[in-house]
């Protein structure tokens, strides 16, 4: 840096100015976090309190607070949606694709970077540049495929199509993640006898939980977001996923604002608590698998 | 045995970036199939069907027939198709605001500001909720009487509180933003992990020497957390256009009119609503070469990174 | 149930459907096993009343149950497509009466006579039948009734100095009551633009004033340009709402419901166009509003000289038929024929807040509420819904045309030649 050149007077004058200027800036600077985090948190707290309202009490006062707080829009919620099934649903088909196009990327990722195979690169290219078909492209005659093989209206014809969609993008973490660790560890453990994939799951898997934790929380959080597969392989009712639920309960007859509100709540709230529970690992650890 | 002499070779053959035995063919296939099969019976195959349907007639339920391009002539023909895909390109440019607000967010972040946990975890916060429910809670939030106008009134900034989801302009625009405060929190936190690899001490003694803001910025975080910024470009490219899907679901169904109508959503409405798949498919293959060649760049960025050395 | 192949063994299904509809007749004689029926709906009346209606079927039936699969209103299109386009999936379909059942006729089987002799108290059952015309194929029975009217909030009348004992009949009238309600600071007309209430809530309430009801079964059957004078009248007198101001001003992007009738039933309107049963009805808004506070009347008759300007557009609330591609169908049949029934008539007037079709139901069953016997006064001169005869794409370009137009980016003619490609888009009608 230009830093060790400079002479110390002009360093010190400067180290002055900037701490005048840090003390002004650190205000604004702090302000200005202060306001993007209110945009942040300000929809879903209007939410929390809408939902607490009755039909009345929101008409008359939309913005404010509630006169008192009703549960009713979530026992409403109970009783229209199956939350029970639609959870279950929701957690049996994000962890299924979540773990089969987990499992995919790590084989492909190993066969391409770690094994001497014919076409490897050609490989990761045709997987990674499946990226370029978007679901909303292909959303009927996939359809038309899944139900061909059977797997219409069943947890597998989702999972399935989970892990394909997630697929591309967890190949390319993985394998650029494989690249750096060195070829050296493998050919020692080769040496030593040990199977290809016990080096994958023994020696490689353990160095890359960064990565599969970053592809995880990516893919979970899509996967379990997720409207439109769900809702054309699913159908409606008690087969499809908690976010089909609560966007059809939007859609449903004589619903209320602060009803739909209470939907919303209930659909967000695995997610919330899946986030202040792993908080730490989620911001500190997991997106730096990404970045390496 | 000749261990020795074998583990020679075997270094030999590391060095020259290759890596161990020709594995046997059981193995490869064991490890290659599961992806690939996967994206061929889900990706490809699929892709190549609707290909095929879009040089169908699909008269309402009644067997198809065969059609030549006549979906590809209705589909220009239809004016909505134009309007969806003029969306989407002004959504894309709005990449930069993409690509550098959650890096300017992060650096401030990354100075160690008071309570940056905090902002951290709240930034954060709106990268979990589905979009689905995030269209849902802004159609409230957007309306004219609502919340964000109610504010911008009472803190005297009236001409400011416009009909947020009327305007052809102001519609397309709130959808945009309203995708980017469902995803910055996710840039923001890639940019904190890209910019952890950064040592502190490189950026006081920057501060000191008097380096600015922008300067910081420019100077010393970008060229050090490129590699972070082009994976987060990538994924935002890639992205952005699926990202939008439930939010014209949930916020604005396409309208008013067409003025946020996406090409995605027309596909989708087109078959299921108005069930013409033969169009609908036309407009998806539309679609996909609008993406490949958005992504073909992505793609590129993508096969440098991860591609090994020998042929 | 296999559903490989389903488009080239179409006819073959359907005749080994009618051998498994033999096996089963014998085979239920000997096995008690239950036989499961999945019926698709949107559940018209509210889940109380869907409750009630498989309890009392499945007691009636024991050895049929029924597994419900609710998809609301406005999603079902894209539920049911895929089932229908793969011609798998429920084994009793839900299906608005008119061009959506005409459209989708293959997913339903042709109901036999016997089946049909199930709706013999029906006030009318022709809307599901090809043409609206019993003589000919019929795939659906019916059980309610719905149509349109306007909600009227007394209240908000006595308020802006109107008369709430005689609101609004003609245009003219209305335009003027509406200036009064907006000088109090409400919402006249509470209005919703998006998805495809405009065409099923409103379009029908205008075109009477301009259609006969020919003009309306040329519409069915893609007969009738937009271009023609008569259309191109209804389009502007929709454009009228919303450039005269009379409904609120982010009509254009929310949607009718829950948000327009949320505006009626938070006491911030003077009226709204909603419909006569199922749900946003006079039950709903007498619970938000207090009964005594809503009216029903006709939608304000643009032509009042016209034929049709004061009857009811009127439609079968919604038909049940049993799917082609059904192995269950007399367990189907026996639900279509219940649905018919009078006991389900009257559950649907109790619970559903319903107007049954059954001409059996027992009067006494219908709540005490002015505003719904001021609906059955209004129901009783009834005409063809029209509104139900547009296809998707019709129903598509007429609310987001009217979107444009109530912000002023579109003339009307414009509308007229959207509208037209709409039609000769539509597969439907070609």
């Amino acid at each position: 840096m230009t830093m060790a050149m400079t002479n110390p007077a002009v360093r010190r004058r400067r180290r002055q100015r900037a701490f005048r200027v840090a003390a002004v800036g650190r205000w604004a600077v702090t302000a200005a976090l202060v306001m993007v985090a209110v945009a942040a948190l300000y929809p879903l707290l209007f939410t929390v309190v809408n939902s607490f309202k009755s039909r009345a009490g929101y008409a008359q006062n939309p913005l404010g607070l509630p006169d008192g707080i009703s549960f009713d829009n979530y026992v409403e919620t109970f009783i229209r949606m199956n939350v029970p099934r639609l959870l279950l649903n929701s957690v049996v088909t994000t962890l299924g694709g979540l773990l089969l196009s987990t499992i995919a990327a790590l084989f492909i990722a190993y066969a391409v970077t770690k094994l001497r195979i014919r076409f490897g690169n050609l490989l990761f290219l045709f997987v990674i540049s499946m990226l370029v078909i978007p679901s909303q492209v292909i959303i009927y005659p996939l359809y038309e495929t899944i139900l061909n093989l059977g797997f219409g209206n069943s947890y597998s014809g989702l999972i399935l199509a989970y892990a394909a969609f997630g697929l591309p993008m967890s190949t390319y973490l993985l394998v650029a993640y494989f690249r750096a660790i060195p070829d050296e560890l493998i050919e020692a453990a080769r040496l030593d006898g040990a199977g290809e994939l016990r080096i994958l799951f023994q020696i490689l898997l353990p160095v890359s939980t960064p990565a599969i934790a970053a592809m995880s929380i990516l893919n979970f959080v899509w996967m379990w977001n997720d409207l439109l597969l769900p809702l054309v392989i699913m159908g409606g009712s008690d087969n499809t996923t908690l976010m089909v639920g609560v966007a059809l309960l939007s859609g449903q007859y004589d619903v209320s604002i602060p009803l739909v509100s209470a939907g919303l709540i209930v659909a967000l709230l695995p997610v919330i608590i899946i986030y202040f529970l792993f908080q730490r690992q989620i911001l500190n650890g997991a997106i730096s698998g990404a970045v390496k | 045995m000749h261990s020795t002499a074998h583990q020679a070779t075997a270094r030999q053959k590391a060095r020259r970036g290759g890596s161990g035995l020709r594995p046997s063919l059981f193995l490869v296939g064991l490890l290659v199939l599961p992806a690939l099969i996967l994206a061929v019976v889900f990706k490809l195959v699929p892709l190549v069907r609707a290909f095929w349907l879009s040089l169908l007639k699909t008269q309402g339920f009644y067997d198809p027939t065969f059609a030549g391009i006549s979906n590809y002539r209705s589909m220009l023909r239809d004016p909505m198709f134009e309007d969806a895909f003029r969306n989407a390109l002004m959504v894309f440019l709005s990449l930069p605001v993409w690509v550098f607000m959650p890096l300017v967010i992060a650096l401030l972040l990354f100075q160690r500001t008071p309570g940056w946990k905090f902002f951290r975890a709240a930034y954060f916060l709106p990268y979990m909720i589905a979009p689905v429910v995030v269209g849902i809670m802004f159609r409230q939030i957007l309306s004219p009487d609502g919340p964000l106008n109610a504010m911008l009134i009472s803190i005297g900034l009236a001409p400011l509180a416009i009909e947020w989801l009327n305007g052809p302009n102001s519609a397309l625009f709130s959808l945009t933003a309203v995708a980017l405060w469902s995803f910055f929190g996710l840039g923001v936190l890639t940019y904190l992990s890209g910019l952890s690899t950064v040592p502190q001490e490189v950026v006081e003694a920057a501060r000191l020497d008097g380096a600015g803001f922008w300067r910081l910025l420019f100077n010393f975080a970008l060229p050090l957390i490129r590699p972070v910024v082009g994976y987060w470009t990538v994924l935002c490219m890639s992205g952005m256009l699926i990202w939008m899907f439930p939010l014209v679901y949930a916020l604005t169904r396409g309208g008013p009119g067409s003025a946020t109508m996406m090409p995605e959503y027309l596909v989708f409405i087109t078959t299921f609503e108005f069930l013409n798949r033969g169009k609908g498919a036309a407009i998806g293959m539309a679609l996909f070469v609008f993406v490949a060649f958005i992504s073909t760049f992505v793609v590129r960025q993508m096969y440098r990174e991860g591609r090994g050395r020998q042929p | 149930m296999t559903t490989n192949d389903t488009r080239r063994s179409f006819r073959l299904r359907s005749l080994a459907a009618s051998a498994l509809v033999a096996l089963a007749m014998t085979a239920s004689a000997q096995a008690q096993d239950a036989t499961t029926i999945k019926v698709l709906n949107w559940q018209p009346g509210g889940p109380e009343y869907w409750t009630a209606l498989v309890k009392a079927f499945e007691t009636e039936n024991p050895n049929i149950k029924v597994e419900l699969e609710t998809v609301p209103f406005d999603r079902y299109p894209e539920v049911q497509g895929p089932y229908i386009a793969t011609r798998s999936g429920p084994d009793v379909m839900q299906q608005n009466a008119g061009l959506e059942l005409f459209d989708r006729r293959v997913a339903y089987q042709e109901l036999p006579a016997e089946v049909l002799a199930a709706g013999d108290d029906l006030l009318t059952r022709s809307g599901g039948c090809l043409n609206y015309d019993l003589t000919q194929a019929c795939y659906g029975l019916p059980f309610g009734f719905q149509g349109n009217v306007m909600y009227y909030n007394k209240a908000v009348l006595s308020e802006a100095g109107l008369d709430p004992a005689n609101p609004p009949s003609t245009w003219q009238e209305f335009g003027d009551a509406c200036e009064k309600v907006k000088a109090t600071g409400k919402t006249c007309l509470a209005l919703g633009m998006t998805g495809v209430f405009p065409a099923y809530w409103v379009f029908p309430e205008i075109a009477r004033n301009y259609l006969t009801e020919d003009d309306m079964r040329a519409i069915l059957a893609g007969k009738m340009p937009w271009t023609d004078p008569k259309m191109v009248s209804i389009l502007q007198a929709m454009a009228d709402i919303p450039t005269k101001g009379w409904s609120n001003g982010n009509a254009p992007s929310i949607s009718m419901l829950p948000d327009g009738a949320d505006i009626f039933a938070s006491g911030n309107a003077a009226f709204a166009g909603t419909i006569i049963a199922d749900a946003v009805n006079w039950a709903a808004f007498g619970a938000a509003l207090g009964d005594e506070n809503v009216g029903a009347m006709r939608w304000p008759a643009v032509e009042p000289d016209a034929p049709l300007a004061k009857s009811f557009s009127g439609t079968e609330s919604a038909v049940f038929g049993v799917t082609t591609w059904t192995d269950k169908t007399e367990a189907a049949q026996q639900f279509v024929k219940f649905v018919a029934g009078v006991e389900n008539g009257n559950l649907l007037t109790s619970l559903g807040g319903g107007i049954p079709l059954n001409s059996k139901v027992d009067p006494a069953l219908f709540p005490k509420s002015g505003a719904l016997e001021q609906i059955r006064e209004i129901i009783k001169k009834p005409t063809i819904h029209v509104g139900v005869l547009l296809s998707g794409q019709e129903t598509d370009a007429l609310g987001r045309g009217w979107q444009e137009v109530a912000l002023g980016r579109l003339s009307v003619e414009d509308w007229v030649a959207r509208m037209q490609v709409a039609l000769e888009e539509s597969p439907g009608k070609n």
